[in-house]
């Protein structure tokens, strides 16, 4: 026999024994009142006395079975004529009519009112426990979330037999307390229907946890007194704990993430870093090699190489850690009225002395130039476009530069004939590190450029974009840096 | 004071860099002393005193500013230049703040390392001997006394504050000149933030002065620090 079989049977025999207890009571008041002739109306006062005692501990129907006994007997020993159900007078009648219903009203309302307290109680029984609970969850630290430690209130506060949470992103199933009807393997089976499920006789629940979206677990309970008033509530707490865990891990992942990448650009500068006096020393020695000035031509040629090559390294290495440092740090640009032609000039000049056999090209369209920029930083951002600009085209080919005024912002264009950049990479190329397949082909590049290009560019309030296609251009690759025009301030001075 | 006997003391932690310098810098015709840190360098100045300190600013224990100041407050006769690693501006700032004369970044070539040493020492020759008051650089010459500037024997026109400005730069020539430094001596010692104040009026002097003003030779920007004047004579 099952436990809740044992349960109602018990309840039943409770039940019963009332009945009796009410019945014997009233069967004593019978032989009493009989003895000493007291008459029916004074009787059926004693009864309603007793029927409304019975009614206090006593639910409806067994108050209702011993109203109907008490009427039976008046009408048996006290009503004319006398030990026979029969009645002759209608007052009479009235009389046990009025017992009857009295009694019964009586019985209904005490019970009603018995019923609403013992509701309100258990309400207010399940939300203290929902309170502690929700305190108890609130005090896990986030890493303990999606663990068996969370569960732990659920089944001392409701007073469970077992509790059992199954966490769909883990696949991790975590049960406390002790099932006797395998509350995981149903609550597994109710995650993948994707719907509750309830087992009465088990007096298993299992709810599917949803946060406004798919399913993210399930929760089994096991022993749960109240499951109309508790099973929402609990499966709310435990969506609310599994999301806190989710948006803690994620959180870590992140905050992870974003220290390798630090950690990657703190090396590299670290690196360029313990690069430059070996470099010193190298460019001296070469140096002071020439200033002996007892060396055949050859050997003076030889030693302009190395000091050519180590002032290259040397400067590989600087701006390395220029990108680096701007990379870790807040970019604050020191802002001033330039003329951002003069920027491109100079920037050019120095790139066509690097590299001689590109065509590199400036053409300014519209009068005003004025742009109010920190002049370091968008050179730099310049440089870098049209370092990439001259790494990625082929010898002997053009690359073109092109200022426009648009309203309120000047855009520089930096083309060259490099080999279009596949669709997968586009968006990946303003990320930190990220080098494409033809990037990784040409020698040198940290990873940082256009990642720093961009960041200046929006410290700027401006934007760098890499072009579909240029109207008026050949195929390519065209990236485009906007800056806010001077006109634009004085506008918004104004 | 003849170029030959001019002592030079070379301050670095790095052995190599230092055997490096000296073998270098004697061949370019310099006396070099070494040091290893900040505080042998002070002791080094005690004993004997030198024309110019090469200073390395990344060094343990006493660090490169730190040993500028105190090497300033031991004579203002020296010429300090600092050897700055890192591609900071404010390690040039604090290095010209603590007394340095000038700074250089390293890697450097050694040519332009020697050229850097020769003209502070005939900056340092020039000011022991009387006070130029003209000055010739290249096409230009600026007569401070009759606050006259030509350039190839034309007058060019300039307004005081213009002519103040490229006075002190002038009077500090091959020397970087921080933006505070000159707002002050200018404009007065209540300024010190107006960098757009000098970006103006070095353009308009650039105008007035270089040949070609986008990409001048005289009025160069020591970018985020200040400005430098040079001679092309030099």
């Amino acid at each position: 026999m099952g436990l809740v079989d044992r349960l109602r049977k018990r309840a039943l025999v409770r039940s019963l024994l009332r009945v009796a207890r009410g019945v014997a009571l009233v069967a004593i008041i019978t032989a009493v009142c009989y003895s000493i002739h007291l008459n029916a109306v004074a009787t059926s006062w004693v009864f309603l006395i007793t029927i409304v005692l019975q009614s206090l501990d006593s639910g409806f129907w067994e108050s209702a079975a011993v109203s109907v006994f008490a009427t039976a007997s008046l009408d048996y020993f006290f009503t004319e004529p006398l030990l026979s159900l029969n009645v002759e007078n209608p007052l009479d009648a009235v009389n046990l009519s009025t017992l009857l219903v009295v009694s019964l009203v009586i019985t209904r309302i005490q019970s009603r009112s018995r019923a609403e307290a013992l509701k309100a109680r258990l309400q207010r029984d399940t939300m203290e426990a929902l309170y502690k609970v929700g305190q108890d969850l609130l005090a896990v630290p986030p890493e303990g979330i999606a663990g068996r430690t969370i569960l732990e209130p659920f089944l001392s506060e409701f007073h469970l037999s077992a509790v059992c949470l199954f966490h769909s992103a883990s696949l991790e199933c975590h049960t406390a307390g002790k099932s006797n009807g395998d509350l995981e393997a149903k609550t597994r089976a109710a995650y993948i229907a994707g719907e509750d499920a309830a087992y009465p006789d088990l007096r298993i629940l299992v709810r599917c946890l949803r946060a406004g979206g798919p399913v993210k677990g399930a929760i089994g309970f096991e022993g749960l007194a109240n499951p109309e008033l508790a099973a929402p509530p609990l499966a709310a707490f435990a969506s609310a704990a599994i999301e806190r865990a989710e948006a803690f891990q994620s959180a870590t992942t992140a905050a992870a993430h974003a220290q390798t990448e630090t950690l990657r650009s703190a090396i590299l500068d670290g690196l360029a870093h313990e690069f430059k006096t070996p470099l010193a020393t190298i460019l001296t020695a070469a140096g002071g090699l020439r200033a002996t000035g007892s060396m055949q031509p050859e050997q003076i040629e030889l030693a302009e190489m190395i000091e050519e090559e180590a002032a290259r390294l040397g400067d590989l290495t600087s701006r390395l850690m220029r990108l680096a440092r701007l990379d870790r740090e807040e970019l604050k640009p020191r802002i001033e009225p330039v003329d951002a032609a003069e920027l491109i000039e100079m920037s050019m000049r120095r790139y066509s002395k690097i590299w001689p056999d590109r065509r590199i090209r400036f053409r300014k369209l519209g009068d005003t130039s004025e742009v109010r920029v920190d002049p370091e930083l968008i050179g730099l951002a310049v440089s870098q476009l049209l370092e990439n600009a001259c790494l990625y085209s082929r010898p002997e080919s053009a690359v073109i530069l092109q200022l426009t005024p648009e309203g309120e912002s000047v855009a520089i264009t930096v083309w060259s004939d490099a080999p279009p950049i596949p669709k997968g990479e586009r968006e990946h190329i303003f990320q930190r590190f990220y080098r494409g397949a033809a990037a990784s082909r040409v020698a040198g590049g940290s990873g940082l450029g256009l990642y720093i290009a961009r960041k200046i560019a929006l410290a700027h309030g401006g934007d760098l974009a890499l072009l579909d296609a240029t109207p008026g251009m050949a195929a390519g690759v065209s990236f485009r840096l906007t800056i806010p025009a001077a006109s634009r301030e004085a506008a918004l001075g104004a | 004071m003849a170029l030959e006997r001019s002592k030079l003391l070379v301050v670095d932690d790095e052995p190599a860099l230092r055997r490096a310098l000296r073998t270098s810098l004697a061949a370019s015709g310099f006396s070099v002393s070494e040091a290893r840190s900040g505080e042998e360098a002070l002791a080094a100045l005690d004993r004997a005193p030198v024309d110019i300190v090469l200073l390395d600013i990344n060094m343990p224990g006493m660090s490169g500013v730190e040993a500028c100041r105190r090497i300033r407050e031991l004579s203002a006769q020296i010429g300090i230049i600092m050897v700055t690693v890192r591609d900071s501006e404010d390690d040039k700032v604090h290095a010209l703040e603590a007394g340095a004369d000038d700074f250089i970044a390293k890697p450097y070539h050694l040519r332009e390392l020697v050229a850097r040493l020769r003209a502070m020492l005939r900056r340092m020759t020039a000011k022991q001997c009387k006070p130029q008051s003209v000055l010739q650089a290249g096409a230009l010459e600026i007569d401070i006394q009759r606050r006259l500037v030509t350039k190839g024997g034309e007058e060019i026109h300039l307004s005081p504050k213009e002519f103040d400005l490229l006075a002190y730069l002038v009077e500090h020539q091959g020397s970087p000149v921080m933006h505070t430094r000159l707002l002050q001596a200018v404009w007065g010692p209540e300024f010190g933030g107006e960098v757009e104040y000098l970006r103006s009026y070095i353009k308009t002097l650039r105008k007035k002065l270089e040949t070609d003003p986008a990409h001048p030779e005289y009025l160069l920007t020591e970018p985020w620090v200040g400005y430098r004047f040079r001679n092309p004579d030099e």
